[in-house]
């Protein structure tokens, strides 16, 4: 599959997206392609640009510079052919409350040319697939949050889209209906389908996507797949201390210490890049209580996505 | 094009489940075009009363009576009059309730205006008619004032005689009087009344009134989309941006046609209002919708958010509305403000109505209020699209 996903054309090529908002720079020169049944992950806190580079990529926001193709197609504000590709689900709930869910579903499904006895089959199909065929005929409005967000990607999909663009389809939503997103967006993967997805839930990147673009301020900071992007900071633990106190001054005096690599504080503790956590833990202690800060807890956790983003940005993820 | 009709359609159906905009497009004006027409209106229907009439007499004086006021009466349709076979008949018709008034001539009547001696016509009326009696009245004192008038004729004529004249000759006398014309004559004239009735005038205003309400529920429900998160889903569709305001257009459009319809079917049959020529009426009211959707969307587009709009066109509608003299007639006001009230639709849309009243009026009598009211939609229309498309194409 990689070796495919290596040769084909890539369903989305985004190349030096630029986008300002007066003086406030949102995007700055974001590139990235997704190669067909990929999924690809933008993975960084609010604010970070990950909207704003999707609603470049699905044609919704007029850009500053850049180019975006999909299916080969160039995509603009005003491209009819390209959208056609394009599946997309928004952060927000984008469905009319005063309309039953198949209504919903035929509004959408009309606007992206379906008609007749495809357009009912598709909406069946979608209903079926998101599991709101007993409550079709209800108005949305009296709908749960999580069924609101499950027929929010039904629509996304109704196109039978190349490439699905998910705009952190999980914010707001409860554990279960989480992870039944989660599934949802991995059975769409494993159908074949090129998925953009972007979130500030590490755990979310790294179950779901085949690569991941760290972004932040408006730019790709590094992109690959777990396993490269972990690599860029080495093999190294994390080790998250619990604290009040000097919290800038003991973060200064670690990292000092031979075997520390990155000490960085934040609001109710210090995180610390290590060579090998357990054998260093007793000095780190150590070290800290003597610069005047109180330990209250330790974690000690294996690289992932926050440990890099970490690395990359200063800061992190909830940031 | 097909795309503009989708989301128009989608539009109309959320409209007509939230009931505010049925209240606002029809029920509200309807509702208040009634009561201000049952308050302030007075009545617009024809005077039409029923008279009971009995001739004890059966003189050719009499006859003249019968044939004279209450034919009169008849025949310009402002009376029915049922002959009664006696006085108490007449009498129990009123009591009946099935004549308004009733008038009685006594046996011997005739006889004794002859001889110049007194004699009383009655009059029996409902209580409930006041009116209706005082017009019979009326009635009845004209043709005594005729009747004597040919009595001091002949006595004029008897006393320049030098000898008392013949039977014969005071019947001729008398046959002449009768027969003279008067020299003064009052001649109805038919003119081109152009008068819309109070009830027209208030069904007329409402509706105007409340169609900058309805009209801005397309520019609205843009502003809407765009707060619950659905514009950017329809700008990711391969629909061009342009089918979005379209749509939005053609849901007002539609929605404003449909209330102005009904409300004038409505008011035309259960309050009695008269709009006049069809034709006519639906130019007015294709102008008339056209220039409410263009200066709604020009004042929403203004504003950023659906609450801000939707205060800032009620300021407009209102101070339009009261300029544009939907509440008063403008005639009473400063000659000023009947020229300021040129600006506003509304004034243009009443204006045109006030041509239709008119019998003869029909459609080519209102080439100035039309061209006015496309005019006014065509150019702020023309703004607010234009600014409307901004709203969906975010920069």
């Amino acid at each position: 599959m990689a070796t495919d996903r290596a040769t084909a054309a890539p369903i989305l090529a985004c190349s030096e997206l630029r986008k300002s908002f007066g003086d406030r720079v949102a995007v700055d020169g974001v590139s990235f392609a997704i190669a067909p049944s990929e999924t690809y992950g933008l993975l960084g806190p609010n604010g970070a640009g990950k909207t704003t580079t999707i609603s470049m990529i699905c044609g919704t926001l007029v850009r500053d510079g850049g180019t975006v193709h999909v299916a080969g197609q160039p995509v603009d504000v005003g491209a009819v052919e390209a959208k056609r590709h394009i599946g997309y689900v928004p952060q927000d709930l984008a469905i009319y409350p005063e309309l039953s869910a198949r209504e919903n579903l035929r509004f959408f499904g009309q606007l992206y040319g379906l008609g007749g006895a495809d357009l009912k089959h598709r909406v069946d199909e979608i209903l079926e697939t998101i599991g709101l065929t007993d409550r079709a005929d209800e108005r949305t409005d009296g709908f749960s949050g999580g069924m609101k967000r499950r027929l929010n990607i039904g629509i996304g999909l109704l196109n039978r889209p190349r490439l699905l663009v998910l705009d952190e389809p999980t914010v707001g939503v409860d554990p279960q209906s989480r992870n039944a997103i989660l599934a949802s967006v991995e059975e769409l993967g494993r159908q074949g389908m090129a998925i953009l997805y972007t979130t500030h839930y590490m755990e979310e990147a790294e179950r779901l996507c085949d690569r991941v673009g760290i972004i932040d301020s408006g730019q790709i900071k590094a992109e690959g797949t777990r396993r490269q992007l972990v690599g860029l900071i080495g093999q190294k633990d994390r080790v998250d201390l619990t604290a009040s106190g000097e919290l800038e001054a003991a973060a200064d005096a670690l990292r000092g210490l031979d075997g520390v690599d990155e000490a960085t504080p934040h609001e109710g503790g210090i995180g610390i890049l290590v060579t090998d956590a357990r054998s260093i833990l007793p000095r780190l202690l150590e070290v800290v209580s003597a610069a005047g800060a109180s330990v209250n807890g330790v974690e000690i956790v294996e690289p992932d996505l926050e440990a890099v983003f970490l690395h990359l940005t200063g800061r992190a993820l909830r940031d | 094009m097909r795309a503009a009709l989708v989301i128009a359609a989608k539009d109309l159906r959320q409209r007509l489940r939230d009931r505010t905009a049925i209240v606002v497009a029809v029920i509200a004006p309807f509702g208040l075009a009634a009561i201000f027409s049952m308050l302030l209106g007075g009545t617009d229907d024809p005077i039409s009363f029923t008279y009971a009439y009995a001739d004890a007499d059966g003189s050719e004086i009499t006859a003249g009576l019968r044939e004279g006021g209450l034919a009169a009466l008849e025949e310009a349709g402002i009376a029915t009059v049922v002959e009664a076979d006696s006085p108490d008949a007449a009498r129990d018709l009123v009591d009946d309730g099935e004549a308004d008034a009733a008038l009685i001539v006594p046996s011997g009547f005739g006889a004794a205006l002859v001889a110049g001696q007194g004699a009383d016509l009655e009059i029996v009326g409902s209580t409930d008619a006041g009116f209706a009696t005082q017009v019979l009245g009326a009635v009845a004192e004209g043709f005594v004032a005729e009747v004597e008038a040919v009595r001091l004729s002949v006595a004029t004529a008897a006393e320049a005689l030098a000898e008392p004249p013949s039977p014969e000759r005071f019947a001729e006398l008398a046959e002449r009087a009768a027969a003279t014309s008067s020299p003064i004559r009052v001649e109805p004239v038919a003119v081109d009344v152009r008068q819309m009735s109070s009830t027209t005038f208030y069904a007329a205003s409402m509706a105007i009134f409340f169609l900058f309400f309805t009209a801005q529920f397309g520019v609205l429900s843009l502003l809407a989309e765009r707060r619950v998160g659905t514009l950017p889903r329809l700008a990711a569709a391969p629909i061009p941006s342009w089918s979005i305001v379209l749509g939005k257009a053609i849901g007002s459009f539609v929605l404003g046609i449909v209330a102005m319809a009904v409300l004038v079917t409505a008011s035309s049959f259960l309050l009695g209002a008269e709009w006049g020529n069809p034709f006519g009426v639906a130019l007015l009211v294709l102008g008339a919708v056209l220039s409410a959707m263009g200066i709604t969307a020009l004042i929403a587009t203004l504003a950023r958010t659906e609450e801000q709009a939707g205060g800032w066109n009620s300021i407009v509608a209102v101070t339009m509305g009261i300029l544009g003299g939907t509440f008063f007639d403008l005639g009473q006001g400063p000659e000023a403000l009947a020229i300021l009230s040129r600006i506003t639709p509304h004034a243009w849309f009443l204006e045109g109505l006030d041509i239709l009243s008119a019998p003869s009026a029909g459609p080519a009598e209102l080439a100035v209020p039309v061209a006015f009211l496309v005019g006014i939609g065509l150019v702020t229309g023309a703004i607010g699209l234009a600014r409307a498309r901004s709203l969906v194409v975010r920069r």
